[in-house]
């Protein structure tokens, strides 16, 4: 943000758009992550659900900081939403590669 | 049992803050009006996590691993919380009460040493 | 974001806080308030101390007649809750859902005859606990909403210890003295570091009580969405058993509680009995928890047709249930004896100053100087300031009040006194609007302390057995009004420190009227426009 004046529409509109992406990306990176490794942490089902369900809120908590620390909202775009990309892939070949 | 325990806790924690606090000069400047000399820095300290330590050691013997460590936190808080307003409304205090914690907290300590 | 993490951190740390700072606050108090929810329940229900406490012998009679009430008044229902009689709540708690959308039944029997316990209708301390969770919303909103602000308030957390540069060196820094921005900050920096551990550990372990209501994506991916079956095999609960669509007679409850009780040493603290009336219904008898941090019942399943017993649950959780139910266990903190729990309930204070120090710092760093036009919304900030942090605890004060004060055959009694809580919240948080500043919050304060007092006399004069009138009766009441005895001097004693604060800050704004005209343009902290002034330092 500058240091003097009065924050632009466009500065407002940068601060928006990483809260969208903090909460939206933050969410849906944390269940993509949980999802995963529920299907995939070699341990029993039960476990694998508990162990993935607990991380999940600190993953949430690192991605809101990473947006939030990022230098441009574009790389933290690109940056959040390509992991969404990645373990959704992932996620995917775990499910078996189609979906039931 | 538990209150002996939490006592020793209170007391031991109390005096090891005291003590770390007064190892920070704006601490013992406030208290002694003068600051602290790197010999007594280090003495200081070194009772202050010595205390504390023992305070874990304490919790943890006398009320299992689980609820011992929650314990030792607990008493570290409340004890901090006390310091922190005695320095804020009585920085004189401070030492004397520290002392005082000390010798409160050694007679559960025997207690507890004598019945183990 | 900003130039350096740490900045970043700081400006990330100053608006989540200031957005869920006032749901935060109201979380954090009935929170705290809910480590004595039983207390406060068998305060709220005075008529418990002349009830005698039931015999273990005779749970299995007072079991029946629960169920033959159930039976008359609950009969579609897909599950019936059977809290037993305990020492410190003497009566049948009888819970059961109808239909969605429709407010669930809810009754307390007397356990000796069946019929509906003489009690003043009242939700009790679990009004205060239920709104920690659900802010008194419909459950799936306001679980929502609460874990929404405890995530922020987890950020808040993070980000808080990022920008807090010196974090050891003023670890025990308390200046009162100084500005106030600076004893504000110092207050704000104490509490949340002193209690750091617990404030991280109670907002981690808030999230993870309700994880699969926020995260059920696990249970979606690996369970094909059935929960039961995932807390079944996590050796939380008995294998649930779906209903054969066949009536059959559900058998006297009678003998399972008598194998129930001699086959566990733990009390037995309710029976779940899931479909009634059902070839396939299970009778399950809940327990106590055993002496630990970990959040478990013991709990034995039985057939509810035959009495013939299905499963026993108990213990063998695997590392990750188990850390899950240890986590469940920190934040409720059952395990905590008397003087462990008033610890946590210290801590529970403080993380309420933390979330109060830091409200009332982000409009300090964002009152205006002498002449300058304070920035739209400040008004309203201070207002909701003063409506939340004094307002809340004047809400439960007077919940207590209309407790003790209403008529106790009032129809719908136990609305009223949440009418009553919710209607002093809002006249406290309208009032500011029209008063000055300084004066709103002493006057609230002062309102505060006032409401405290009269709930002890409240209580003096309309309990009949109360220990100060007789010299025996129950130690409850005492210790109660003694502790909001504490709460009134407290807060007196913050409407006078508040009091105080007014000369000092007049002297220097009329020490700094004569001001120069023109605005002095080297001076970084008064641009043009209203820029908050740095709270960190």
């Amino acid at each position: 943000m500058a240091a003097q004046g009065r924050t632009t529409v466009r500065e407002r509109a940068s601060v928006a758009g990483r809260v969208v992406l903090a909460a939206g990306g933050g969410y849906g990176v944390a269940a993509l992550a949980t999802a995963l490794l529920s299907l995939t942490l070699p341990m029993a089902r039960s476990e694998a659900v508990a162990t993935a369900t607990l991380l999940s809120f600190a993953v949430m908590a690192g991605i809101v900081v990473l947006v939030f620390s990022t230098r441009t909202l574009l790389r933290a775009l690109l940056t959040v939403g390509g992991a969404a990309l990645v373990l959704g892939a992932l996620l995917w070949l775990a499910m078996g590669g189609s979906r039931p | 049992m538990t209150p002996l325990v939490l006592a020793a806790n209170l007391g031991l924690s109390f005096a090891a803050l005291a003590a770390l606090c007064l190892s920070l000069n704006r601490h013992h400047a406030e208290v002694f009006d003068r600051k602290a000399e790197r010999a007594a820095v280090l003495r200081l300290r070194a009772f202050g996590w010595a205390a504390i330590t023992l305070s874990l050691f304490v919790a943890g013997l006398w009320e299992g691993w689980a609820f011992g460590p929650v314990q030792w936190i607990g008493a570290l808080t409340g004890a901090a919380l006390g310091l922190v307003l005695l320095l804020s409304y009585r920085p004189r205090y401070v030492a004397p009460a520290a002392l005082a914690a000390l010798v409160a907290a050694a007679l559960p300590l025997s207690i507890l040493a004598v019945s183990a | 974001m900003k130039a350096s993490f740490r900045q970043s951190m700081a400006w990330l740390h100053t608006w989540s806080g200031l957005i869920v700072g006032w749901v935060l606050f109201a979380i954090f108090v009935t929170g705290t308030a809910s480590y004595y929810r039983p207390d406060i329940s068998r305060w709220m229900r005075p008529e418990f101390t002349q009830v005698e406490p039931v015999d273990a012998a005779a749970l299995g009679a007072a079991a029946e007649r629960a169920v033959a009430h159930l039976g008359q008044h609950a009969a579609k229902a897909r599950t019936w809750f059977i809290g037993l009689p305990q020492a410190d709540k003497p009566v049948l708690d009888l819970f059961w859902r109808t239909r969605p959308g429709e407010p669930p039944g809810h009754v307390l029997l007397d356990p000796r005859t069946g019929a509906e316990a003489a009690v003043r209708d009242t939700q009790g301390g679990d009004f205060l606990y239920r709104f920690h969770f659900e802010l008194h919303m419909p459950p799936l909103w306001g679980r929502w909403v609460v874990g929404l602000c405890a995530m922020i308030m987890l950020v808040a957390l993070i980000s808080g210890i990022v920008t807090h540069k010196r974090i050891f060196a003023d670890f025990f820094t308390f200046r009162r003295d100084k500005a106030p921005r600076r004893s504000w900050l110092d207050a704000h920096n104490v509490t949340g570091v002193l209690a750091l551990p617990f404030h991280l550990m109670i907002t981690y372990t808030g999230i993870v009580t309700l994880a699969t209501f926020y995260m059920p994506w696990g249970v979606t991916a690996a369970y094909k969405g059935n929960a039961q079956a995932f807390f079944s095999e996590a050796s939380w609960i008995t294998t649930p058993r779906p209903p054969a669509n066949r009536p059959a007679a559900l058998a006297p409850v009678g003998p399972m509680v008598e194998r129930a009780r001699a086959a566990r040493p733990e009390p037995l603290e309710r029976l779940m009995i899931v479909n009634p009336g059902d070839a396939n219904a299970t009778v399950v008898a809940v327990f106590e928890e055993p002496h630990g941090l970990s959040h478990e019942h013991p709990q034995i399943a039985f057939d509810g047709v035959s009495g013939e017993i299905l499963e026993v649950r108990d213990g063998g959780l695997k590392p990750a249930a188990k850390t899950f139910t240890v986590m469940t266990g920190l934040h409720e903190g059952h395990f905590a004896g008397p003087l462990l729990r008033l610890l946590f309930f210290l801590c529970g204070l403080m993380g309420c100053a933390m979330v109060a120090t830091g409200v009332v710092l982000w409009s300090l760093a964002r009152l205006p100087k002498a002449g300058e036009r304070p920035f739209l919304g400040l008004r309203l900030v201070q207002a909701l300031n003063v409506g939340s942090i004094a307002g809340l605890p004047a809400a439960v004060a007077v919940y207590f009040l209309a407790n003790r004060l209403l008529p106790l055959d009032l129809a719908g009694r136990e609305q009223w006194e949440i009418r009553a809580f919710f209607g002093a919240w809002i006249v406290a948080a309208l009032v500011p609007l029209a008063r000055p500043q300084r004066r709103a919050w002493c006057e609230e304060l002062a309102a505060v302390s006032v409401l405290c007092l009269a709930v002890v006399a409240a209580d003096l004069l309309t309990i009949p057995d109360h220990p100060l009138r007789l010299g025996g009766g129950d130690p409850l009441f005492a210790w109660f009004d003694a502790a909001m005895l504490l709460l009134a001097a407290l807060f007196a004693l913050a409407a006078r420190k508040m009091l105080r604060y007014e000369a000092p800050k007049r002297d220097r704004a009329r020490g700094a009227k004569p001001a120069p005209v023109t605005a002095p343009a080297a001076s970084p902290a008064r641009p043009p426009a209203r820029r908050p002034e740095p709270t960190h330092a």
